[in-house]
């Protein structure tokens, strides 16, 4: 009865006039960022925080949400009809969803797309009501030791899942890391690699950094490749040619169920995401297809499996942003700044001290979710004229956003340069497939991993031991080693294959 | 590209040795456990080893045929150019006039288009940030010869 309680109460909240606003305006804006490619959610999100200061904290945190779900839908349209994804959680609706429209059968494929996705958050979200509530009452049982673990876990799983080479995302998490030592320190109130600059005392700026990493970088790094643009759209579009055929239906409710529960489970890991989610989905279904050979030709099934789980995932992220603190992708991470910035700190205690927040912005993922269904059926016609904004002044909007955000943070010109330098860094990673996402959530993470380490240090007396004395620690430290052995054993693994080959290949007589 | 490549490793490599050099003037131990300079030595080493790793691993794949250099990369130079006056002039001609500027610069010479076009977005997009960060949100930018 609490949960219905709970849920009315954060009804009461969301449907107020200004919260339902906020939330339309989120899902439009995270549809159009999803449509436009070279923009993600988390630019969106870092570009439009430092204007969120004066907003009332729930209404801010409902509009990035909204965005945050509104990009998993908009990126189909462009994945669908030029074969573009708007966003990299949307790459695998490209394989079938442009066949479709090549077969005359956009329509259907934005359609299954938005139905699925419909479906998908709306089971995502229920599931998030009973689950991240236990989750964070299961969090009240941590302590620094478990902290520090649970952020080690992390990291660890960031090397399984957040790019090619995991050397390249250890180096990304590390130097993340690196970042958040800059400044004074905690504990002992000494600075550190500050080299005499007054500005650096206090540390690098969230703010700064993310509108240079991800605003900035991203201007450059679109302008590099943007050989895509002007493709023609392939199909018409008519309202009626959105409404799925009975066989539609029974080809895909078992592909939308299973990428929903698929989209949920990776969703909640730390560093799963909706991309890695969207991915496993639709390899899951092909797998499992009776016709897997239909599979990239323009299979409806192809469409509905990723695309329900990008944004069930989407959704079961915020159980472990809400209930523990840990962003599990970049976006959340972003969003976990923004907390900060309001004077929230996401975690255990945030459902019984902001239990307004939390069912607010749950409730309203309902009005989010259906807004985007009637959105997605009606107004596909107004994202796709998005695409016909020249990109210079989209740039040039990005790159005003991206200033306006970094100087408005202690309205210093310092941090305007310091947010340039960071983005022709970002470039330069991004160039040489340096992962951006690991150093992101490390800079994040960053504080509360060495808080928490010296804290547990300090209670143990300087011994380790008590990171795998403690349970629940011990669980995630065993979690977090198996996952940084990962691409050692994948590694092995490969050659011992590749060995066995060789000897089969070799008994063959000639 | 594998040239870049290896001095990206190089380079961390670099950034490792130098951030164990500076963590090693910050106490490691404190009175009550890691000091300030722990968690950072840590850091250090553990890119140094990355990145020994990762720069064997780009002089290993010597034969990669993709290039540093992309055919539109001068375009994103250009771009970076035109950031970098842009914020030079910002205490010169303020925030507004600056950015106007930029859009104007910046719609030019990606897109091509006619000077009208050009001076009629720099125009709106002065007075679009003037009304909106200054007054209507309260943002108080670095303001120009022009008070503006």
């Amino acid at each position: 009865m609490e949960l219905f309680d709970n849920l009315y109460n954060g009804f009461a909240i969301a449907l107020t006039f200004q919260n339902i606003l906020y939330c339309g305006f989120g899902v439009f804006f995270g549809q159009i960022i999803g449509v436009l490619p070279g923009i993600g959610a988390p630019t969106a999100i870092a570009l439009l925080l430092p204007l969120t200061f004066t907003i009332n904290p729930t209404s801010a945190i409902i509009m990035f949400a909204g965005i945050y779900y509104g990009v998993a839908y908009g990126g189909t349209i462009t994945s669908v009809l030029i074969n573009v994804p708007g966003e990299s959680s949307t790459v695998m609706t490209c394989l079938d969803g442009y066949q479709m429209a090549l077969q005359g059968r956009a329509g259907a494929a934005l359609s299954v797309a938005a139905i699925g996705s419909w479906i998908a958050g709306t089971g995502s979200i229920v599931l998030l009501m009973a689950f991240a509530p236990a989750l964070a009452k299961f969090g009240l049982r941590f302590g620094p030791a478990e902290f520090f673990a649970l952020t080690m876990m992390a990291f660890g799983l960031l090397t399984v899942f957040g790019g090619e080479n995991p050397f390249k995302v250890m180096i990304s998490t590390m130097f993340g890391l690196l970042l958040t030592t800059v400044g004074f320190d905690v504990v002992s109130g000494m600075p550190r690699f500050a080299f005499g600059v007054p500005q650096l005392l206090g540390g690098f700026d969230f703010i700064v950094l993310i509108c240079g990493m991800f605003g900035v970088a991203e201007v450059f790094n679109s302008i590099e490749q943007s050989e895509d643009e002007g493709k023609a759209i392939k199909g018409k579009l008519r309202l009626r040619d959105m409404f799925l055929t009975w066989e539609d239906w029974v080809a895909t409710r078992w592909a939308i169920v299973r990428g929903s529960i698929i989209g949920f489970l990776i969703g909640m890991i730390p560093a799963g995401g909706i991309t890695t989610a969207s991915f496993i989905a639709y390899l899951a279904e092909k797998r499992y297809a009776r016709h897997p050979e239909r599979f990239g030709r323009g299979a409806i099934e192809g469409v509905a499996a990723p695309e329900s789980a990008n944004n069930s995932a989407s959704i079961s992220g915020f159980a472990p942003l809400l209930a523990l603190g840990i962003p599990g992708s970049a976006t959340t991470a972003v969003m976990l700044a923004g907390f900060m910035m309001w004077g929230i700190r996401p975690g255990p205690l945030l459902f019984t001290q902001h239990a307004n927040l939390v069912w607010g912005l749950i409730a309203s993922m309902y009005v989010g979710n259906f807004l985007l269904l009637l959105m997605n059926i009606f107004l596909i016609p107004i994202f796709v004229a998005m695409l016909r904004i020249p990109y210079s002044i989209m740039m040039g909007l990005i790159v005003l956003f991206a200033t306006v955000g970094a100087f408005s943070v202690n309205n210093s010109l310092f941090d305007v340069w310091m947010m340039l330098g960071f983005a022709l860094l970002a470039y330069l990673m991004i160039k040489l497939k340096y992962p951006i996402v690991p150093l992101i959530l490390a800079l994040v993470l960053g504080k509360l991993s060495e808080n928490s380490l010296r804290q547990a240090l300090m209670i143990s007396g300087g011994s380790p031991v008590i990171f795998v004395s403690r349970p629940i620690s011990a669980l995630f430290m065993g979690a977090a080693l198996l996952a940084y052995l990962t691409p050692a054993l994948r590694w092995f693994l490969k050659r011992w294959r590749a060995a066995g080959q060789e000897v089969t290949v070799g008994a063959v007589p000639s | 590209m594998w040239h870049a490549r290896v001095f990206g490793g190089l380079a961390v490599l670099a950034l490792g040795i130098v951030v164990i050099f500076f963590s090693r003037q910050l106490p490691y131990h404190s009175d009550y456990g890691p000091g300030p300079g722990f968690l950072p030595t840590w850091i250090g080493y553990v890119l140094v080893i990355c990145a020994v790793v990762v720069t064997a691993q780009e002089l290993r794949a010597a034969n990669n045929k993709e290039t540093f250099f992309q055919p539109r990369t001068r375009m994103a130079v250009k771009v970076l150019v035109i950031i970098v006056i842009t914020f030079l002039l910002f205490p010169v001609l303020g925030f507004s006039v600056g950015f106007g500027l930029f859009i104007c610069a910046a719609m030019r010479l990606m897109g091509g288009h006619r000077w009208v076009a050009c001076s009629v977005a720099a125009i709106g997009t002065t007075v679009s940030i003037h009304f909106l960060f200054d007054h209507w949100l309260g943002i108080p930018l670095p303001k120009g010869l022009v008070g503006w």
